[in-house]
């Protein structure tokens, strides 16, 4: 067997997803219009499948700021920071980090998935035990098959289930690192972090949480899941990215522990990845400063979502079980699923398609989600089109009997 | 416990996951054979993890294909 012949099952499913009458692993968008517009195949479509949690893409400030950290310090960095230099505004973001959550220590890596891979093959040596949710994100996996540790799954959004593990590995536990996520991207389900905590607590154990999804959605001032949940003593590195909530790109780890401040010379993904540019910095920094400032942010996409998880519960639509901007439909055919998609997108709503092996469950969803920025009017649009390809198909409530 | 009956027991744990009349034996690679995604078989792990009160590092499955060679991981771990 050639080098090359490895792509064969590769090759295969793209084939496979190219015979379909639109491939939903590759739709151009041509134009971005707003925050939850674009033009798509020539169609004004409702991007209703993003991860633009608080509609900041087009924040005027951001936009300005960016705009002038372009104009001031160029483009980019061209290297890492450990051999190249740190920007000012490297350590400016950081520290308003640590000042948002409330930590002594924050790091920024390049993207949320370097600082997932970071973090993990900083924290981890060869044979530390990890417990990682089953559902945990790719990103979390690698960082943890990276560093070389005993990974150990638990079951998903299980307590029970991560308590077993722990007292199976006897004296190991103690110096066990358990890996969850808080609001999980593709079903919209959430951790029950407390229950974490106490398990976490009884073993003796390190807690690392990934708020990627819930950041500037959960608790009082919008830090995420773990401050909902009153678990912010308990956790001890919070991971995170810039690219859903922040609109930008890049990633974060924070921590009350002080070796997040040597993990800078421990984390091969951070020291031989270049630095963030300057107007990624610079848009990040005023969408933070927005997500601190801004509750009504909070409130719209939570009235989104609300609105959105209701109407498409009453459609009788398989959902996730818990409300969230994130909402997944569940599908026991990969067709119905499809077409569904299909029906959508041409109706101008674009949605995200999540079949095996990306779906939890093994089986077929379509991911749908919400943003501050969508009026009541694009939600009720979106209802609307899935009604429509909900009758069409005879799916949820209008399902032979 | 006799080879055999860890085979059985993984078997059995293995068909309440998959449709009725499923063919299993040793030999059933859980991949090539039954089709499993790799998610269906990180919970199958799970299952198996607690029925038979083992933790199981990922990375001695790296060479698991079979029942058989799950059998193998499992009484290696029930002798350490």
């Amino acid at each position: 067997m050639g080098l090359l012949d490895k792509f064969d099952a590769a090759r295969q499913t793209r084939d496979t997803l190219c015979a379909l009458p639109l491939n939903p692993t590759d739709v151009v968008i041509d134009e971005v219009v707003s925050a939850t517009e674009a033009m798509i195949h020539g169609r004004h479509t409702i991007m209703a499948g993003t991860n633009n949690y608080l509609g900041l893409t087009f924040d005027s400030e951001a936009i300005a700021a960016g705009q002038a950290a372009l104009a001031a310090c160029g483009t980019g960095t061209t290297g890492s920071r450990m051999a190249n230099g740190t920007y000012r505004d490297h350590l400016n973001l950081e520290a308003e980090l640590a000042a948002f959550f409330d930590t002594p220590y924050a790091m920024v890596f390049s993207t949320g998935y370097a600082a997932n891979l970071g973090s993990l093959a900083a924290l981890l040596a060869p044979g530390d035990p990890v417990l990682l949710d089953s559902e945990a994100h790719a990103s979390l996996f690698d960082g943890c098959r990276l560093s070389g540790a005993d990974i150990f799954r638990f079951k998903h959004n299980d307590a029970d289930s991560l308590a077993s593990r722990l007292r199976r590995l006897g004296e190991r536990a103690s110096s066990a690192l358990i890996v969850a996520e808080g609001l999980y991207s593709i079903r919209g389900d959430c951790a029950p972090l407390a229950e974490f905590a106490a398990v976490k607590r009884e073993f003796g154990a390190v807690l690392l949480v990934d708020e990627a999804h819930s950041l500037g959605l959960y608790g009082a001032h919008g830090r995420g899941l773990v401050e909902q949940e009153g678990v912010e003593a308990d956790t001890d590195f919070i991971v995170g990215t810039f690219s859903k909530s922040l609109g930008s790109i890049g990633g974060f780890c924070v921590s009350k522990h002080p070796e997040l401040a040597l993990f800078r010379y421990a984390s091969r993904p951070y020291i031989f990845t270049a630095s963030p540019c300057p107007s990624v910095i610079a848009t990040t920094r005023v969408a933070l400063r927005q997500l601190s400032t801004r509750p009504e942010l909070r409130d719209k996409v939570w009235a989104n979502a609300h609105h959105l998880y209701g109407a498409l519960a009453a459609l009788g639509l398989e959902l996730g079980p818990h409300v969230s901007p994130v909402v997944g439909i569940s599908f026991r055919e990969r067709e119905t699923a499809f077409g569904c998609w299909q029906g959508l997108f041409n109706a101008g709503v674009y949605t995200n398609l999540i079949l095996p092996p990306a779906a939890p469950d093994g089986g077929s969803l379509i991911r749908c989600s919400v943003t501050a920025a969508h009026s009541t009017a694009q939600i009720d649009a979106i209802i609307a089109a899935f009604d429509g390809v909900c009758r069409e198909l005879r799916v949820g409530r209008y399902a032979a009997r | 416990m006799t080879d055999k009956t860890v085979e059985e027991q993984l078997m059995a744990l293995l068909s309440k996951s998959l449709d009725a009349g499923t063919a299993l034996s040793p030999q059933t690679n859980l991949v090539g054979d039954l089709g499993l995604e790799s998610i269906q078989v990180i919970e199958y792990l799970c299952e198996v993890e607690d029925h038979f009160d083992l933790a199981i590092d990922e990375g001695k499955l790296a060479d698991v294909q079979t029942i058989a060679d799950l059998a193998c991981v499992i009484k290696n771990l029930q002798r350490s």
